[in-house]
């Protein structure tokens, strides 16, 4: 189990790291070293003078009494400000003069499309949910795009929040040490204990009958993610992070995401090409049926969930 | 409808009815009270009392089947979840607030 270490010294990093604090140039060879400029120090005398003048250069200048340009610049603000809203109120109103009336019809919206969801849903996607059905196989495409805005969404997070373990460990100890902190309460101890149970089991009965009764992934995955948080905030987060830390996260996420990029890409070359794909719709109603829709909704539930609790614990304490 | 059904509509009724006169009371007590502890003790009144009363009125005029149920689950998760949110708040504002002596009076509890 032995680890062949490098010295921190040679890697591209570190370099990086001495050249941006200015200790040490790349470019020039030999021992040359540099050293960062003396920062330019006013004494506290000089400063409140500049503080001073630059008071008196501001209220000179937005003092409507003395000034006749910033006079005339407010009374024209006030009413070119009326003057637009005016303006926006009266072109919003005759838009909607011309929209079609609620509920008609022959209006544009009820068109071929809805109405082949609702007439041949049931038999081409197996789905009692028409919802579900809709959103994940008609329009898996969309759906794909969405799960992977959450994705890139927890990537920029954890580009700007994230910290190092050494700092994080640090931080835990303090929040664990004070009698305040909400995981050493012991009331609310106890509700997670009974609760938490009951939400995971709830959130894994709404994702795995999304084809089947109201829900899906997106609001089962949102439950999850809700009991995880509670879980976190009751027992701590070095707690959680024996099922669910940084690896696991990655690993889930990744997974679900794939597995969901290959499923729907499968479905939508098929579809698009004319092929019959194979998968077998099952009976309507029963939990293993509807095709692709089941692992999809999976999917988006991992994929939801996880999005949920990183937002949380990215934001609460810089790490997962 | 028989003698039975009209106790049990009486009842149901004297639930939901006691619930909608604590309702009142809680959103008259949250918009009228200035301390926020006071404010809170109104608010976990409609949560709990007044909440499981009205469900109460109703799972007796539906009679059992699934949906009482799925009331008596609400009710559990509110029991527990509404008491143990409400007890967070009152301890971050009594720990965070400066002035609170001012409107109780603070005792150490253990230590």
């Amino acid at each position: 189990m032995s680890k062949l270490r490098f010295s921190k010294r040679d890697t591209k990093d570190f370099s990086l790291k001495e050249w941006m604090d200015g200790t040490d140039d790349p470019m020039i060879t030999g021992d040359i070293e540099m050293k960062p400029q003396r920062v330019h120090k006013d004494d506290f005398q000089t400063v409140m003078k500049h503080m001073r003048d630059y008071e008196k250069v501001e209220r000179h200048l937005y003092d409507s009494d003395k000034n006749m340009g910033v006079r005339i610049f407010n009374k024209l603000y006030k009413v070119s400000s009326v003057i637009f809203t005016i303006l926006l109120i009266g072109v919003m109103l005759y838009v909607v003069s011309y929209l079609p009336p609620v509920g008609n019809a022959s209006n544009p919206d009820n068109n071929i499309v809805a109405q082949r969801y609702i007439e041949n849903g049931l038999q081409e996607t197996g789905a009692v949910n028409i919802v579900s059905g809709m959103i994940l196989t008609y329009r898996a495409f969309d759906t794909f795009g969405e799960t992977n805005v959450l994705f890139i969404a927890t990537c920029c997070v954890m580009i700007m929040l994230m910290l190092d373990e050494k700092t994080l460990k640090e931080q835990e100890e303090q929040v664990q040490n004070t009698k305040y902190a909400p995981m050493n309460d012991p009331i609310l101890r106890f509700a997670a204990r009974i609760l938490c149970p009951v939400i995971f089991i709830f959130g894994i009965y709404i994702i795995l009958n999304g084809h089947i009764s109201p829900g899906g992934g997106f609001s089962g995955g949102a439950i999850l993610g809700a009991g995880m948080c509670l879980y976190a905030n009751a027992m701590g987060f070095t707690r959680t992070a024996k099922w669910f830390n940084e690896n696991v996260y990655k690993v889930a996420k990744i997974t679900a995401l794939c597995m969901y990029g290959l499923i729907g890409s499968y479905f939508y070359i098929t579809g698009a090409n004319g092929i019959e794909n194979h998968i077998p719709l099952g009976i309507p109603g029963h939990i293993l049926s509807s095709g692709i829709i089941l692992p999809i909704n999976i999917a988006v539930g991992i994929e939801v969930a996880c999005t949920m609790y990183a937002f949380y614990a990215l934001f609460r304490r810089g790490g997962l | 409808m028989g003698i039975l059904d009209y106790i049990r509509y009486f009842f149901a009724i004297l639930l939901i009815s006691s619930g909608l006169i604590l309702f009142i009371i809680e959103i008259y007590g949250v918009f009228r009270f200035s301390f926020v502890l006071n404010r809170m003790h109104a608010a976990a009144i409609g949560d709990t009392l007044a909440l499981s009363l009205c469900l109460g009125g109703l799972m007796l005029i539906t009679g059992f089947s699934y949906t009482t149920a799925k009331f008596l689950l609400v009710v559990f998760f509110l029991w527990i979840s509404s008491p143990a949110a409400s007890h967070l708040i009152a301890k971050f504002e009594v720990t965070t607030n400066e002035n609170v002596t001012k409107h109780l009076r603070k005792e150490e509890i253990g230590k």
